[in-house]
């Protein structure tokens, strides 16, 4: 292809950040996904290959950050979040389904014991997102959509 | 996922002819136990295994050594360097490999890819983690104090992704009761139910560890209620002596920690009959790999690794004699014995609560009592579980020994959030 021995390293290889660009874009209140550029699958977060088809190319894409809590638990003293339990929040810990498609395990903020075992059987509920600042980053994690 | 694994046909058939096996034990604790090292309980088992296959070190081809975290444990990074000379095998090849708790069951899916490609013929594959503690600074092998949580708590979360799983929280939030959960809604339990299906799990699963000499914990809770002043073992299991770990797990479906190594023999299935009058063919594993991230996960790749080797060996769940499920999650034990069709759909929990998959039940599970007897020595469980298979087909477990003499068992790894293996293992007698 290139034999011209003089090429600048970065000139020839210069993948983009796509974990660094997933962070960035949460602290900036954006939610970054791949699309898969064979099926149209969401690859969240974001890779750079579709794990739904297995095809190699994906692109950018943003998703709204909307989706429904399908099932969740309550954590203990074996796998509580401990980073969360330090700052006193309440949380959940479920599968939540975002409108574009893709399922992960999420943290779902301001479920109580209390308010857990009233929501329980009303499941799936809707979520929106909340970007979470944990100091040197900001995360993703969820919230009933009560409106 | 895509889900178009076919697995073909090993160049050549595999057999395990050796085993050998430590006791799992707490060595901080234990006075007679107290300053071994990995290469020594490594070496022991690996020697027993050679024993077992009635040859010498100087006979075996190449080795594996798997644990689960040498780094934090053992601090170092290339254990197989350091064991080797322990077993007369210096300067033969080897290979160290850590895939958390499922490192024991892929020590033995490495094994026969070894002997099956037509490299080797004689390979020897262990695995060892001494789980109870850790090096007592910068100083020799035997000098090893208690894990801290310090040390310990921050590291757990390694297991977890750190690009994103581990800062997006909800799968190491998950990993303990997600299935269970999804069972309970799915079957219309409720938590009192699932804790009496958790509860008599343990309890068998105990009655089991209790009749086995290497398990860690062998008192039952027959005898720990009585001693804690209940006349009734079920209201002591659900006492304060008994905690809730989790939403879901007591104490008693926690895996109980422990030091400790197993290995065994493998060669040529044709050349089998060598070494030993009892050879235990490896039909084939199948394989499935799926970060904590993606809901339901065990539950999944649990279904596609029982897939991939039910297609390969044309067998079905009905011609498993026994079970063995990595439960260091306890839930998982039963769980996974349904999901691979070991148990009815939706009646697992029955199966449990009638103690019918007790060692001594019609659809036995874990006879060595699991994680939450035998004890967990992480990486070295799967491989304990291997030792413990190969004993009840040889009929040779003694008192815990299973009713129906095991032509067939499943074994089904777990481990490193999550790697998932299942093997089918076959008695070549
Ligand atoms: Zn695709």
């Amino acid at each position: 292809m290139d034999n011209n021995n003089t090429i600048k390293t970065e000139d020839f290889w210069n993948p983009e950040h796509i974990v660094e660009k997933f962070w960035n874009g949460l602290a900036e209140g954006k939610i970054l996904a791949r699309k898969c550029k064979e099926c149209g699958a969401i690859e969240f977060p974001p890779h750079l290959a579709c794990n739904e088809c297995g095809y190699h190319e994906t692109e950018w894409t943003e998703l709204s950050g909307k989706g429904v809590l399908k099932s969740f638990v309550f954590t203990g003293i074996l796998n509580a979040r401990l980073e969360l339990e330090d700052k006193g929040v309440k949380y959940v810990c479920g599968e939540v389904q975002l409108d574009e498609g893709p399922s992960i395990n999420a943290i779902i903020l301001g479920v109580s014991k209390k308010k857990g075992r009233e929501i329980e059987p009303k499941l799936p509920l809707k979520v929106k997102p909340v970007f979470f600042d944990m100091g040197r980053y900001t995360t993703l994690f969820f919230e009933l959509d009560e409106d | 996922m895509v889900q178009n694994v076919k697995l073909g046909k090993n160049m050549r058939s595999v057999s395990i002819v050796g085993i050998g096996a430590t006791p799992f034990m707490n060595l901080i604790k234990n006075d007679t136990y107290h300053g071994l090292t990995n290469g020594e309980l490594f070496g022991h088992a690996a020697l027993d295994a050679m024993k077992d296959a009635h040859i010498e070190p100087r006979d075996v081809q190449y080795f594996f050594h798997g644990s689960a975290n040498p780094h934090v444990l053992n601090h170092c990074i290339t254990p197989n360097v350091q064991v080797a000379d322990w077993f007369g095998m210096r300067g033969k090849g080897s290979l160290s490999h850590s895939e958390g708790c499922c490192t024991g069951y892929i020590a033995l899916e490495e094994a026969v890819f070894a002997v099956a490609s037509g490299a080797y013929d004689i390979v020897l594959s262990g695995a060892c983690d001494m789980g109870t503690g850790m090096p007592d600074g910068n100083t020799p092998d035997h000098m090893r104090v208690e894990m801290s949580t310090e040390i310990l708590f921050p590291d757990l979360d390694s297991i977890f992704d750190r690009a994103y799983g581990r800062y997006l929280g909800g799968g190491p939030g998950m990993n303990h009761d997600d299935w269970i959960n999804l069972y309970a809604h799915e079957n219309n339990l409720t938590p009192d139910e699932i804790d009496d299906v958790l509860n008599h799990q343990s309890y068998h699963m105990r009655r089991a560890g209790a009749l086995c000499p290497r398990a860690v914990r062998r008192t039952t809770f027959d005898e720990m209620a009585k001693e804690a002043g209940y006349d009734d073992v079920w209201e002591y299991m659900k006492s304060p002596h008994n905690p809730k770990m989790t939403q879901y797990l007591r104490t008693s479906s926690d895996s109980c920690v422990a030091d400790g190594a197993a290995a065994c023999i493998v060669v040529p299935t044709e050349i089998a009959h060598q070494f030993t009058d009892k050879p235990v063919e490896v039909l084939a594993t199948g394989a499935s790999v799926l970060d904590a991230i993606v809901p339901h996960l065990e539950k999944k790749a649990t279904a596609e690794a029982a897939r991939q080797v039910f297609e390969a060996t044309g067998l079905t769940a009905d011609d498993m004699d026994l079970l063995f499920v990595n439960d260091f999650i306890g839930s998982s034990a039963f769980l996974a014995a349904e999901e691979i069709g070991y148990l009815p759909k939706g009646e697992g929990w029955k199966y449990v609560l009638d103690g019918r998959i007790a060692y001594d039940g019609d659809k036995p599970i874990n006879t060595n009592g699991g994680r939450t007897s035998y004890g967990h020595a992480f990486g070295a469980s799967g491989m304990a579980d291997v030792f413990e298979a190969v004993t009840q087909m040889r009929g040779e477990a003694g008192l815990r020994q299973v009713k129906k003499l095991p032509k067939h068992v499943f074994l089904r790894g777990f481990g490193g959030a999550q790697n998932v293996r299942a093997t089918i293992l076959r008695a070549g007698f």
